[in-house]
């Protein structure tokens, strides 16, 4: 590579543009300003991209999204402008279809405490553990209306998603909280539970938890896992 | 472009710029700027993702697979509006999961060694993105920064030192001057690398209209046609095109570095100037509350002891934007610059511990590291081939190294340590090279 190239030979370059020819240095400066005009323009979109909200993003926003998005999508308000303030429990209860063909409704189950379980004392807790149900949940927020109407296809497919991560976790015998028979339906909610204000601190803060209850679902093979349709 | 540009040039020269035009386009063409720092940017995140997929492996389905919550054809409905690249929609096949699976840790095992970097730098990009494509609910901060670097790698020349590539062609010299048969042979790997990667190319634009913006096949048939050029012209025309070909190749490294490098700034510059907008960071107890995030606390006690005390709550959250704010402007001056890199990689391994976070925290230390200066990287390097030479037992090669150093790391278990305890020594060693 360019190991080799003397950095004292100034008088006579081995390497760079004072190495070349008139019509290579041509393509060599061309190279160097198309190189520089996109390395700035690349820079001028990722940082409107995360700019906030302004002039430019307000008349040439489509243009940065186009450039941005899928590949450079970033986000880096981490804990900002406030850190999540309350810890939002996923819970579900079930109705099931026993084999003796009886119906019967389960009580509620706190699936994020079984996230909780697996992160406490894990020095590397996987994105199964401390991901994937915290993200759904906050995605599927985002992708439904305050009435909890789905926006669009995207409200849709949260929708399937929940219940695909849910229910591997409560119907069949590898279930972490088997509820023993066919799941039929299930219904969630959201419990937002706020975190108490620090003991140093004289601030009042209230920690009655939040619930949103989410409606019933029906649950269909597309919902189920391992699902053999598809096999 | 040219203002940040000079940040890893100046280090080891020690001259101020001069600023004169042609010698800074002599300077941006005939050389790689930051051999050193593109390197560890290299070692880190390719260690990061690696340990990543082999922490994840007995949750790969779960995560990335056909039958997974985030089914194959959930994936399939998103893909198709938001046109993300992921080879994993190819198929539905368990096979081909495996396959796209296994290749990604085996090409981030081989971008950390250096092997063959450029084109396997492409395979690391396609794995990365492959997966994380394929799931993108599933990620968090680690991920986005590993799927930013993962793309801005293929164009960085991040083999120039402690690498294969780097040791293979410091042996090359000795032997072209007596007669090179041997390298000949060796050299297959490149040509075979080069073909096999064509057909993959092949099936990758076949699957374009599935998944995949345009640009991106642009990007990958750009850098495939330009190893074959390469190649060709190193065998036939090894003057003024073999040149030519450096200059770009150095070019396009350099103004990919300033990209990465402004783009550590813009991480940190957005979660500093955003936490100085909320009220939380403001009254100085922020940091209390994701010590109380059940999701981020695996050490509860360790959390509870922290947060007890409200001015180490206060002064942490304070200094935490004080020097995300500042970061970017330190810059312009290398000590208050070294003195705050140090402080950010310190908090992120503690992050690392703290809030349950090794990946995200290890991606944002590989990231710091492209601002490391070069006679720490040095240093660093030569210590890690001692202690390698006394791990192993072996015979420091005192009189090969001050010429090799740039060829580190030999074997690819040893290249993997070697990348484990680098890291690592880089946070704590690191002041006493740096401040004192």
């Amino acid at each position: 590579m360019s190991a080799h190239i003397d950095d004292g030979g100034e008088r006579r370059p081995a390497a760079g543009i004072l190495a070349l020819s008139m019509p290579y240095q041509v393509v060599a400066a061309v190279t160097l300003a198309a190189l520089a005009v996109l390395a700035a323009l690349h820079l001028a979109m990722v940082f409107l991209h995360v700019a906030p909200s302004n002039t430019i993003t307000k008349q040439h926003g489509q243009a940065v999204d186009d450039w941005i998005y899928p590949e450079f999508e970033q986000n880096w308000k981490l804990f900002a402008p406030n850190p999540l303030q309350q810890n939002v429990a996923v819970e579900v209860r079930a109705e099931v279809a026993d084999p003796s063909g009886t119906r019967r409704t389960t009580g509620w189950i706190d699936l994020t405490a079984q996230d909780v379980e697996d992160v406490r004392g894990s020095v590397f807790p996987s994105h199964t553990e401390q991901n994937m149900l915290r993200r759904a949940i906050d995605w599927y927020g985002n992708a439904h209306d305050d009435e909890g109407r789905p926006k669009g296809f995207r409200g849709r497919l949260s929708e399937e998603y929940m219940r695909r991560i849910v229910l591997p976790r409560i119907e069949g015998p590898g279930a972490r909280a088997d509820v023993g028979g066919t799941v039929e339906r299930i219904q969630l909610r959201r419990v937002a539970r706020p975190v108490p204000a620090p003991h140093w601190s004289d601030e009042k803060r209230s920690t009655t938890p939040s619930t949103t209850v989410m409606p019933w679902w029906d649950i269909t093979d597309a919902d189920r896992s391992r699902t053999e349709t598809s096999r | 472009m040219t203002a940040p540009s000079p940040a890893p040039a100046e280090a080891p020269a020690r001259v101020p710029l001069d600023r004169r035009l042609a010698r800074a386009a002599q300077t941006v063409t005939s050389r790689a700027l930051g051999p050193y720092q593109t390197a560890i940017v290299r070692i880190g995140f390719s260690l990061t993702w690696l340990f990543f997929l082999l922490r994840e492996y007995p949750h790969r389905h779960e995560m990335y697979g056909p039958d997974g919550p985030w089914s194959f054809e959930l994936a399939r409905r998103l893909i198709a509006d938001n046109r993300a690249f992921t080879v994993l929609m190819w198929s539905d096949g368990r096979l081909w999961f495996e396959v796209v699976y296994a290749l990604a840790v085996v090409a981030a095992a081989l971008l950390l060694v250096g092997w063959h970097t450029r084109a396997v730098s492409v395979v690391f990009m396609v794995g990365a993105l492959s997966l994380q494509n394929r799931s993108v609910f599933l990620g968090d901060g680690g991920d986005n920064v590993v799927h930013l670097v993962s793309i801005y790698l293929t164009l960085l020349r991040c083999g120039q030192v402690w690498s294969l590539d780097a040791r293979r062609a410091a042996r090359r010299v000795p032997r072209d001057a007596g007669g090179g048969k041997a390298a000949r042979r060796v050299e297959l790997a490149g040509p075979v690398l080069w073909i096999v990667l064509g057909g993959f190319l092949v099936a990758a634009t076949w699957f374009s209209p599935v998944t995949g913006e345009w640009w991106m096949y642009v990007l990958l048939w750009v850098l495939w046609l330009a190893q074959g050029l390469w190649w060709l012209v190193e065998q036939y025309a090894p003057a003024e095109p073999r040149v030519l070909l450096d200059v770009i190749a150095n070019l396009a490294h350099n103004a990919v570095l300033v990209v990465l490098m402004a783009e550590v700034c813009l991480i940190y510059a957005t979660a500093g100037w955003y936490k100085i907008q909320g009220s939380r960071w403001q009254d100085g107890t922020a940091l209390f509350f994701p010590l109380h995030l059940d999701y981020f606390t695996p050490w509860p006690s360790l959390s509870e002891l922290l947060a007890s005390s409200g001015i180490m709550v206060m002064l942490l959250s304070y200094g935490t934007v004080i020097v995300q704010v500042a970061f970017p402007f330190t810059l312009f001056n290398r000590k208050v610059k070294n003195v705050l890199l140090v402080a950010m990689m310190l908090e992120h391994a503690g992050i690392a511990l703290l809030l349950g976070l090794p990946a995200f925290s290890m991606a944002m230390i590989a990231a710091d590291a492209v601002f490391l200066p070069t006679v720490f990287l040095v240093w660093l390097g030569a210590r890690v081939a001692r202690g390698r030479d006394l791990l192993l037992r072996r015979r420091p090669a005192a009189a090969e190294l001050p010429a090799q150093r740039p060829a580190g790391e030999p074997t690819g278990t040893a290249g993997a340590e070697d990348g484990g305890t680098g890291g690592e020594a880089g946070g704590e060693a690191a002041p006493r090279t740096l401040v004192g």
